[in-house]
């Protein structure tokens, strides 16, 4: 039995009255999280986690559930998304392996773009982190250490373990952003930024109001493989996206999630095959974009199994695209 | 309705449902003779009867003693559990349902540190917090308990220091849950931090402060809390194999994974005596170490047992939060409530030992196997627990139920700063039985048999002794294998699948009830009692001490009654839940509760068929040979139309006495060797099972799936088909867990890094195979209608199965368990390095043939084949000992008949240094040996 530490549910009813409340709390000094399907945020408070005095749901705004090829909004939910015709297949099938039907009708699409990082020194009750003398994302004023990686005392290397995440930036999504100050748009793969107490470019008060696609973005043929001890409800250990257009070898787009701290897309290395995409190049593709990978210890499985695995998913999810678009 | 006895007021007019069931409140009360809901008898059932009494119902393995109690109502028959309805519905009242008036929350302090002295506690601040009502420490309850009565090291709260994390420092009662956790955060504690031990291997070295310490037993001055060696038989058989498998293993800790956590309620009721609410296994081991804690006379404790969600031997032991309850309920003078959150289902632990195990084995030249050498240390945690058993368990359930030439143990449990190990499901032969069948898949394929047929060449029949003095009664192993053989088409599969994909067997061996009470003489006191009362209304009210747990123990016990009386189940009503109206009872462990309360039961409805036999006996002029029970009426054999019925000769029976009651018990028959620790494992009658798994391994990741298993299991007699059938997939579920992906993860800094269930990784529906239950019966001779357990020995093979699937799919063979995709993976490399680095596809597939023994072992299985059906069928009775199949004449002594045969506890100097990991426990003198305490 876990007490759920006290906090004030607010419910405001647009995105203006949303705003309003968040920059209210900003004036006043007090904490607030946003909640969308509190799949993540809820279980955290329930640990003792980061709990703020006031959390902002944004359940009760209306519209900002649409789903379709170009456009989803953040409080779609994630069994939504996987049973809609609507959307990208990708999106469709990605979301389908997150976590267990019972937490997908809950959760959604912001929620899990933005989830909170993750590392078996931190997801533990207060009672555990109070053992290890705390960690560095979560020190309670006492200045700690990080646990994974000891003796550095500035980056947290807790690890994102979102799925949907690498599925937006091979599809070129863009991510619009609102808050008192106003709305931006950022592409999915300037989203997220270093480390893992940092996690993305929101700032205080602002929140993902929805996801866009490009035109085209129907005409890119996709695959996420995901590894997990337990298909049926494990955060994943390790995920690679693939997108191209096919016949267009420069529109390949390769992005990982679940390895490091950040989801990332993987420029650099599809970069190499200058425009080109084949099945000669897929072995050599996969090695590159393990190798730039650096997990660390902190998830279920070893970092040097994981990291191995980036090769097989890579390699999977690249076939798989080559084969579907012949 | 008319001439009736009416029973129940109101109910002039009866309803029925359309589907026949019976509506709450509105039964209809047919005339005297019935109760239930049929106003007529029913025809006597002749498909649950049994040939040897003049039924339809088939019995290969021969007739039973109890067969002339069979009346055809229940024994045999699928039903749903007596308490299913109450569970479906969301009635039944869990730890967690019980809500007393006036009630408080408890909460427990726990250590932080692995390993600490408390030099000073202050408590002043938690006590002036507004809302704390109590607050005790270790200093309230000095008094120290354990589940085994050698071995109590365990105290409510740390009285001198903490042994793990989570150790319970002290504890505290408020008003709510959220100030007494607030108070948690006022305690005032002096530490000193103590250098912790996680490593088992460093717990049989000389420590500067040992965990416990035992005085003049205390071994060196090392964290050995048991050691055990154990030699039988001609050793030289071992020393020009022509097979041989040495495997060395390591299997991490799992726990049950039971879904209800441990919650408590305790209450001092208006006459000062304690009533404790706990979901225990053993109510009557809570009980007596209450007792021993608090300072109390028994008698002055009710100890109700709640519905149990969930145990597997998580809930067995007496815990120190059931004191901490007690404790500060007395203080608070008002219920008070401890309910656990799952971290601290995992700090009070009790699951199964994480282990070192080493295993050779080697055959002779006819493929017989003659000798098992088994080392297992393992790591016991902070706390004994049941230790002390797991020790000897980890090496005696191997000596069944293959014939071997010599056996060679030696095992050691220690202790180390983690939560403790207990007893589990398949309790301490869960490991060794894993490694045990992997040696023999290794020796099969180093001999090109089958490794099917290598075990049927090689099993005990029924009626034997093993190696270790065993008496091993009914054994349906020989025909578990066969079923599984032919119900899986594994000739057709064997070595023949290909690559990733494999198919795998595994047998198991394990006792249906333990021989030894743990309390008491068994040769005084009985195991179990159960006590039976019949009012004027004809309902049979049942008191017994079984805890059920899920198990079905409640329902078994209502069953073989509602048997013998010829009762419909509804009219038998079991109270098990109060130690005040229960008759003691060991509870539910060691896969006991059906043969040892079932048999209880039987005996005391015995008593109370004779009466009313002898009622209607003087009603009908017909002697009770002559008369038979069928469905709520009593009649002469020969014209069922001269009878009774079942009240009127009830109430002929009460005249002059009123209720009737009777009392039946159960105690084991005296058996086994004379050697010390001879009575760990003996056991009044052993299940056996064989399963077959077939598995899909991704040789690119590693990841297992197990699609389909096969399970035969031998529980003698199947009293309830259904159960049985639950108990089996159950199992495969429990086992497939820790032989894929459950562990217990102690990191780097020893703490446990998976306190919860979505990191501690069970098995969800979604990784289940499809299971294919195969019920084999056996008949056992003094089991209730011939039943043994089905709670736990089905547990036993899925994990060797798997392992040999696993094998069979990629040809790899792994000895770390769980296989976890990278454990699998980093095996995989292993090899595709080894073969010239080739890709994980090109790996080949093992394949097999046949070589020249495999004819002799068929042949060889076939003969003994006819030997066991006759064994078990009574129609051979002559002796036989684990031996003959070397040659050995079974009417004479061993020692007589080879020179070098063996029985020894304790090594020789000279094998000193020869003793594996746990052995070297042995290396050490007892401190009265060495001069230190006596």
């Amino acid at each position: 039995m876990m007490l759920m530490p006290p906090f004030e549910l607010h419910h405001p009813k647009s995105i203006e009255e949303a705003c309003e409340m968040a920059s209210s709390f900003m004036g006043l000094g007090e904490s607030f999280d946003w909640v969308a399907g509190g799949t993540d945020l809820l279980p955290n408070y329930k640990w003792h986690i980061n709990v703020k005095k006031h959390v902002i749901s944004l359940a009760k705004i209306s519209g900002t559930d649409t789903i379709s090829m170009n456009e989803i909004g953040a409080m779609a939910r994630l069994n939504a998304i996987a049973g809609s015709d609507d959307v990208h297949p990708l999106l469709a099938e990605a979301a389908a392996k997150v976590a267990s039907s019972l937490i997908r009708n809950n959760a959604t699409l912001g929620g899990n773009l933005c989830v909170d990082t993750r590392c078996f020194w931190f997801n533990q009750s207060e009672d555990w982190r109070r053992s290890i003398d705390w960690c560095h994302k979560e020190d309670c004023g006492s200045g700690s250490d990080c646990r994974v990686i000891p003796n550095q005392n500035t980056l947290c290397v807790a690890t994102y373990q979102g799925d949907l995440a690498p599925s937006l930036m091979v599809l070129e999504g863009i991510i619009h952003l609102i808050g008192p100050n106003g709305s931006r748009e950022i592409p999915a793969e300037e989203f997220f930024q270093l480390d893992g107490i940092t996690r993305n470019v929101l700032q205080e008060g602002e929140f993902v109001l929805k996801v866009t696609f490009p035109e085209n973005v129907s005409s890119r043929v996709g695959s996420y493989h995901k590894l997990r001890v337990r298909e049926s409800w494990d955060f994943p250990e390790a995920g690679i996206s693939a997108a191209w257009i096919p016949g267009d070898g420069s529109t390949l787009r390769v992005a990982s999630t679940a390895l490091e701290s950040i989801p990332r897309l993987h420029l650099e290395q599809v970069a190499e095959l200058s425009g080109e995409f084949n099945p000669a190049q897929v072995k050599a593709l996969s090695e590159a974009v393990m190798k730039s990978i650096k997990p660390v210890n902190n998830t279920t499985l070893p970092p040097r199994y994981r990291k191995a695995m980036v090769k097989v998913l890579a390699k999977r999810s690249l076939n798989q695209i080559l084969e579907a678009s012949e | 309705m008319s001439g009736g006895y009416r029973q129940q007021p109101g109910a002039s007019r009866g309803t029925t449902r359309k589907d026949g069931k019976r509506v709450a409140g509105k039964q209809k009360f047919p005339p005297p003779g019935s109760g239930g809901s049929h106003p007529n008898m029913a025809p006597r059932d002749l498909d649950w009867i049994p040939e040897s009494v003049g039924g339809k119902e088939p019995q290969p393995a021969g007739s039973h003693i109890h067969d002339r109690y069979r009346t055809g109502t229940s024994v045999g028959k699928p039903r749903a559990l007596v308490d299913s309805h109450a569970k479906v519905t969301g009635q039944a009242w869990y730890g967690d349902d019980v809500r007393l008036p006036n009630e408080i929350i408890g909460k427990i302090l726990r250590s932080p540190h692995h390993y600490a002295k408390i030099k000073s506690i202050d408590t002043s601040k938690v006590e002036a917090l507004p809302g704390v009502l109590a607050v005790a420490t270790g200093q309230d309850a000095p008094n120290s308990f354990g589940v085994l009565p050698v071995t109590k090291d365990e105290h409510a709260m740390a009285i001198e220091k903490v042994r793990h994390v989570g150790d319970l420092v002290a504890c505290v009662a408020a008003i709510d849950e959220a100030t007494a956790m607030e108070a948690l955060n006022l305690f005032d504690i002096e530490w000193e931090v103590l250098e912790p031990v996680f490593d088992p291997k460093k717990g049989l070295e000389d420590q500067d402060e040992p965990i416990h310490w035992r005085g003049k037993y205390h071994v060196g001055k090392t964290n050995v809390q048991k050691r055990v060696f154990q030699e039988f038989g001609d050793r030289s058989l071992v020393e020009e194999p022509s097979a041989s498998s040495h495997g060395k293993w390591r299997m991490e800790g799992v726990h049950h994974g039971f879904t209800e956590p441990h919650a408590v309620v305790a209450h001092w009721d208006p006459n000062g005596r304690l009533q404790l609410y706990t979901p225990q296994q053993v109510p009557h081991y809570a009980h007596r170490a209450l007792s021993t804690v608090l300072d109390v006379p028994m008698h002055q404790i009710n100890v109700i047992r709640t519905f149990v969600g969930g145990g597997f031997g998580g809930k067995s032991d007496p815990f120190p939060h059931e004191m901490c309850a007690a404790i500060l309920s007395r203080k608070a003078g008002r219920p008070v409530r401890i309910n656990f959150s799952r971290e601290e289902v995992y700090w009070i632990n009790r699951g199964r030992h994480p282990s070192h195990i080493e295993v050779k084995m080697t055959a002779d030249e006819d493929a017989r196997i003659s000798g098992f050498d088994i080392d297992a240390l393992i790591d016991g945690g902070g706390f004994a627990s049941f230790g002390h058993v797991t020790s000897y368990y980890n090496g005696v359930l191997a000596t069944a139920p293959y014939e071997l030439g010599s056996f060679h143990y030696t095992g050691a449990r220690v202790w180390t700063n983690k939560p403790a190990s207990g007893a589990m499901r398949g309790h301490g032969a869960v490991n060794t039985r894993c490694a045990v069948e992997v040696g023999l898949d290794e020796m099969s394929e180093q001999l090109k048999v089958d490794p099917i047929d290598l075990r049927l060449a090689n099993l005990l029949p029924p009626h034997s002794r093993t190696i270790s003095g065993f008496r091993i009664t009914s054994n349906g192993m020989r025909e578990a294998l066969e079923r599984v053989r032919e119900g899986s088409n594994w000739d057709r599969k064997f070595r023949q699948m290909p690559l990733g994909k494999g198919i795998g067997i595994g047998c198991g061996f394990f006792i249906s009830g333990s021989g030894l009470p743990i309390h008491w003489d068994p040769n005084r006191f009985p195991h179990a009692t159960v006590h039976m009362q019949i009012d004027m209304d004809g309902g049979v009210t049942v008191h017994t001490g079984a805890a059920d747990i899920g198990q079905g123990s409640t329902t078994a016990v209502a069953q073989v009654v509602s048997e013998v009386l010829a009762l419909p189940i509804e009219m038998i009503h079991v109270r098990s839940h109060e130690s005040d109206t229960s008759p003691v009872d060991l509870g539910s462990y060691s896969s006991r509760v059906t043969f040892m309360n079932a048999n209880a039961a039987i005996r005391a409805a015995l008593e109370i068929r004779e009466k009313l036999l002898n009622a209607a006996w003087e009603m009908i002029g017909y002697h009770p040979d002559v008369l038979v029970l069928n469905d709520r009426r009593i009649y002469y054999k020969h014209d069922p139309a001269v009878g009774v019925s079942y009240l009127q000769a009830l109430h002929k029976a009460q005249e002059d006495k009123g209720s009737l009651i009777a009392s039946g018990a159960y105690r084991s028959p005296p058996m086994g060797g004379v050697h010390k620790g001879a009575a760990a494992g003996l056991a009044p009658a052993y299940s056996f099972s064989a399963y077959v798994a077939e598995v899909d391994v991704d040789v690119e990741t590693g990841l297992i799936s197990c699609t389909d298993v096969w399970a035969a299991h031998d529980c003698g007699k199947a009293l309830n088909p259904l159960a049985v059938e639950g108990q089996i997939i159950g199992s495969c579920h429990m086992g497939l867990g820790q032989v894929l992906s459950e562990k217990m993860v102690y990191g780097r800094t020893g703490h446990l890094q998976n306190p919860n269930l979505l990191e501690y990784k069970i098995p969800s529906v979604h990784e289940m195979p499809n299971v294919t239950p195969i019920i084999v019966e056996s008949s056992d001779p003094e089991g209730p209608f011939g039943a043994k357990e089905a709670g736990e020995g089905p547990l036993l093979p899925i994990l060797p199965a798997v392992v040999n699937a696993v094998y069979d799919a990629i040809g790899v063979r792994i000895r770390e368990l769980p296989l976890t995709p990278d454990v699998v993976w980093k095996a995989i490399s292993a090899k595709t390095k080894s073969l010239d680095g080739i890709e994980p596809t090109d790996l080949p597939a093992p394949r097999l043939t046949h070589g020249p023994l495999q004819a002799t072992l068929v042949e060889r299985g076939n003969e003994h084949k006819v030997r066991d059906k006759k064994r078990q069928r009574s129609e051979d009775t002559s002796a036989y000992v684990n031996g003959v199949l070397f040659g050995f004449d079974p009417e004479r002594p061993m020692e007589d008949q080879v020179e070098g045969w063996r029985t020894a506890v304790e090594p020789d100097p000279e094998q000193l240094a020869e003793l594996g990991l746990a052995g070297k426990a042995w290396l050490k003198q007892e401190q009265r040996h060495m001069g230190g305490e006596q």
